[in-house]
């Protein structure tokens, strides 16, 4: 077909619109809490955030699970509620709660229509800091999460998260799981959950973020009735990650008899949140394996049809969480996946990179961030890393400048320093009979390991 | 109110725009009338493989230079298949709705000469991963297609899923390829949204500069497949590996949008939602003999379908399961529902509606989807209506006249011994 108006070339854009990230009103309760508020009138909703900065990195190896499990009860009964009627009424508001850790924190969030946000922040309050943690709650929660666990042994993506943590943390944080384990969740008592409830959620420990279509100063006053009776008490202290250093690249293998793909992990220890290099390993790890047109990516699906997707990702974390490539591959694929993965490790820290390259994430980085604060609940989740990373106040009105003065020279500098692609953890769950053999014409010793990560030979 | 325009161009090509300014972005969604229901046998997945090929350029955007364009400016994207529709969208900057118009009328007008049998066996290996992914490598992922086979005769298009099979991928040619963009990818099969942050003036000059000069495909394939009902209840029971029994069940509705529809709408909420949930406060939370339960109706044109699906505890049989759920449902077609339990059902359709028009990209496709499947747009303005207006009598009705043994089907997931 031929056209009647010229199409060779990419329109130019007409002048681009200023983005400005929402003020930001912040107050301190007496009792320490920090509240953060931003107004949003897009739809007739608001957000509603609690953020206790203690996660499953208090979890010992005895206690996997523990901040999770305490999490899960929060809804089971608070105030003067029982579990059912939390959810009647918060149903009667037109809400939507959830409460959760993570390896950091632990989050409480209710989402609700805007009109309701008086009751909803009084429930909000008595599920973060009056919560009843009741012991029938708990038989319950630790039923559902042991039967969690068990499905997950049937679920490829989930045993390669668990064995590459393990492999690369050992037992303690960050290397359990956050949910844990059976033995562990069956070993937690109903004085385990008080105490670290009455440990870890104090004002002094926490910040409330609200987000929407509401004003400002009666949010602050709404969160000040709600919460300014809560008790403090001593700060925790944090935990230290002891990742296990990796003294050669070694292979480990997940038997799955019926598996048709691998699931494939390929990494080493990251760097934390607080790394002075964020920035300029954020770029790099967009050139090399964050966005759908990233080298891995690029290399494994486009060029090869090996997959669906590969990823890769620094877990910025409070301490070093991982660096990691994830991919599933068919069977027949996998020692050349693997073997793709880490050229792509190799080269990127060779200085080879395109300077459009560079500025296509770049220019990714920055445009994007519009379209990822569009509602109530992302600008809460944004307001809410900006405390628990304690980033600065002027984080996202620079964001951009931070992102545009990253170089060449710094990728490859970051990418030296922090990829190591001769001492790499090589997890991959799959069809042990298929992939054995290719994976070890690699040239590293292979480990078989069951899935609960016991050592069953190397070859 | 949203502030809507629809308008048509000459060559039929739908187009809705919805002027809002609260945010410098802008979000361009297209909507083809075409999706895995206008497959035949034998080529099955064919819609969905289809979508693939349409992000590998066209005559002038080079072979992953969508994602690229888009992606360099800060924009996102992403096209998703199902029975009845395939919808291609992208927001970006909004000082760049020109840079989305030319990609998105040159992969409409242009995409042919582009197309290569290289291209073809790339997506082919990615999509068969996709498959392995989502459905072969994963615990219960066939069992949505294990229930349209059951709910469905062979010859009705439905009864198979949007994936589609391995067998039918790999035979899949050129000629077919271009044999299903010369039917369906014509401008008066297409819903064209644009929302956000534009002038009304210029988006409209852009869209008729861009996509007025393509030829219209007038006549399309009628779908007029007879759906048979079994008039009684399929079952089967399926070894696998999985650790802990789940039941599947599919139960046949009217369409979308048809008022019982809404109503089945709202009974899903009634009955497996939160906690106070009838399914989940007796099988979860009381009796504790069930995992997880969920249940909703699908968005689907030619007929409609509500899903429900229960996970047994370890230990529990998934009879006993399954008759708890019978005896919840009798609960409802019996007894009926509370005036708290519609309010709450109610509320819930509200607020999730409102999260829905939040963002410019779901908006967008919302609107799309009015458009195509009720030929109105400005439904969207409406859409809650009948929600609002239904009373615990309809709900209770939608029970007994769907929620039973003749209307559905059911696959039970068991444990490999």
């Amino acid at each position: 077909m031929t056209t009647t108006i010229d199409r060779s070339a990419a329109p130019q854009p007409s002048a681009p619109r200023p983005y400005h990230f929402p003020h930001i009103t912040r107050a301190t309760l007496p009792n320490g809490l920090r509240v953060l508020v931003t107004e949003n009138r897009n739809a007739p909703l608001v957000s509603l955030r609690a953020l206790i900065r203690s996660g499953a990195d208090h979890d010992t190896a005895q206690s996997a699970g523990l901040a999770s499990l305490v999490a899960d009860l929060l809804d089971e009964g608070a105030g003067s509620r029982d579990a059912i009627r939390i959810a009647e009424d918060v149903g009667l508001l037109g809400g939507a709660l959830g409460t959760g850790a993570d390896w950091d924190a632990t989050y409480i969030s209710f989402d609700v229509l805007s009109r309701n946000s008086e009751p909803a922040m009084s429930i909000f309050g008595d599920v973060t800091a009056r919560a009843t943690l009741p012991e029938d709650g708990l038989e319950r929660v630790r039923a559902e999460r042991l039967n969690d666990i068990l499905q997950q042994r049937n679920d490829p993506g989930a045993i390669a998260g668990k064995r590459f943590a393990s492999l690369l943390y050992g037992n303690g944080a960050y290397g359990n799981s956050v949910g844990g384990n059976a033995e562990s969740v069956a070993r937690i008592t109903a004085d385990d959950v008080r105490t670290f409830y009455r440990q870890h959620y104090i004002p002094n420990h926490s910040s409330v973020v609200v987000s929407g279509d509401i004003d400002a100063a009666a949010a602050v006053e709404l969160v000040t009735r709600a919460l300014a009776d809560w008790q403090t008490g001593p700060e925790p202290p944090r935990p230290t990650v002891a990742p296990r250093p990796i003294d050669a690249s070694r292979i480990y293998v997940v038997d799955r008899p019926q598996a048709v793909q691998s699931e494939i992990r390929v990494g080493h220890l990251g760097v934390p949140r607080s790394c002075e290099d964020y920035f300029p390993l954020a770029v790099m790890n967009a050139v090399f394996g964050g966005v759908f047109n990233s080298r891995i990516n690029l290399n494994l699906r486009e060029r090869h049809g090996y997959t669906y997707g590969a990823r890769s990702q620094f877990a910025f974390r409070r301490q070093a969480g991982p660096f990691v490539i994830a991919a599933p591959v068919r069977n027949e694929v996998t020692r050349e996946s693997v073997n793709e993965m880490l050229s792509e490790l190799r080269r990127i820290r060779t200085g080879d990179i395109e300077d459009r390259e560079l500025d296509d994430v770049k220019s990714y980085l920055m445009g994007v961030f519009p379209a990822t604060v569009q509602t109530a609940a992302d600008l809460a989740g944004r307001l809410v890393d900006m405390e628990l990373y304690g980033l600065p106040e002027d984080y996202f009105d620079r964001y951009r400048e931070n992102i545009a003065a990253v170089s060449k020279d710094e990728i490859t500098r970051v990418a030296e320093k922090y990829l190591d692609p001769d001492r790499v953890l090589v997890v991959i769950v799959g069809n042990a009979s298929q992939i054995r053999e290719p994976l070890g014409s690699l040239g590293f010793p292979v480990h078989e390991l069951d899935i609960d990560g016991n050592m069953l030979a190397v070859s | 109110m949203l502030n809507l325009t629809e308008y048509r161009l000459d060559n039929g090509l739908r187009v809705v725009l919805n002027e809002d300014h609260s945010a410098p972005l802008v979000a361009i969604n297209l909507w083809y009338h075409v999706g895995s229901k206008n497959e035949r046998p034998g080529r099955t997945g064919f819609a969905h493989l289809f979508e693939h090929m349409l992000f590998s350029g066209s005559q002038h955007v080079g072979n992953n230079e969508h994602f690229r364009y888009v992606q360099s400016v800060g924009g996102v994207l992403n096209g998703t298949t199902f029975f009845d529709r395939t919808n291609y969208f992208e927001t970006l900057p909004s000082n760049y709705l020109a840079l989305g118009l030319w990609l998105e009328s040159d992969r409409m007008g242009f995409f042919l000469p582009a197309l290569t049998q290289e291209k073809l066996d790339i997506q082919r290996e990615v999509v068969k991963e996709e498959r392995r992914q989502r459905y072969d490598n994963v615990p219960y992922g066939t069992a949505f297609e294990r229930l349209l086979r059951l709910a469905f005769n062979p010859e009705y298009s439905y009864h198979w899923a949007t994936i589609g099979s391995m067998e039918d991928l790999e035979a899949a040619s050129l000629d077919d390829i271009r044999e299903f963009f010369a039917t369906w990818y014509r401008p008066d099969n297409c819903t064209l949204t644009i929302v956000g942050d534009f002038a009304a003036d210029e988006a409209r000059r852009l869209v008729d500069h861009y996509f007025s000069e393509f030829e219209p495909g007038r006549l399309f394939p009628g779908f007029d497949l007879q759906r048979k009902p079994a008039g009684h209840e399929v079952r089967e029971t399926f070894a696998s590996p999985v650790q802990l029994p789940r039941i599947y069940r599919l139960y046949h509705l009217p369409k979308m949008g048809e008022t019982d529809w809404v109503h089945a709408d709202l009974l899903t909420t009634v009955l497996a939602s939160d906690k106070a949930s009838r399914l989940d406060r007796a099988l979860v939370h009381e009796q504790q003999i069930a995992q997880d339960v969920a249940t909703y109706v699908l968005p689907t044109e030619a007929t409609g379908l509500l899903l429900l699906q229960a996970t047994a505890r370890e230990g529990v049989a998934i009879e006993r399961l399954e008759s708890a759920i019978d005896e919840e449902v009798a609960r409802i077609s019996v007894g009926g529902i509370t005036d708290d339990e519609l309010t709450r059902a109610k509320n819930r359709a509200e607020m999730e509606y409102a999260h829905q028009l939040e963002t410019f990209d779901a908006r967008a496709d919302l609107i799309g989807m009015m458009a195509t499947y009720f030929n109105d747009p400005s439904l969207v303005q409406r859409w809650l209506d009948p929600y609002r207006n239904a009373t615990a009598d309809d709900l209770a009705h939608v029970a007994r006249k769907y929620l039973i043994p003749e209307n559905r089907v059911t696959s039970l997931f068991v444990p490999e011994a």
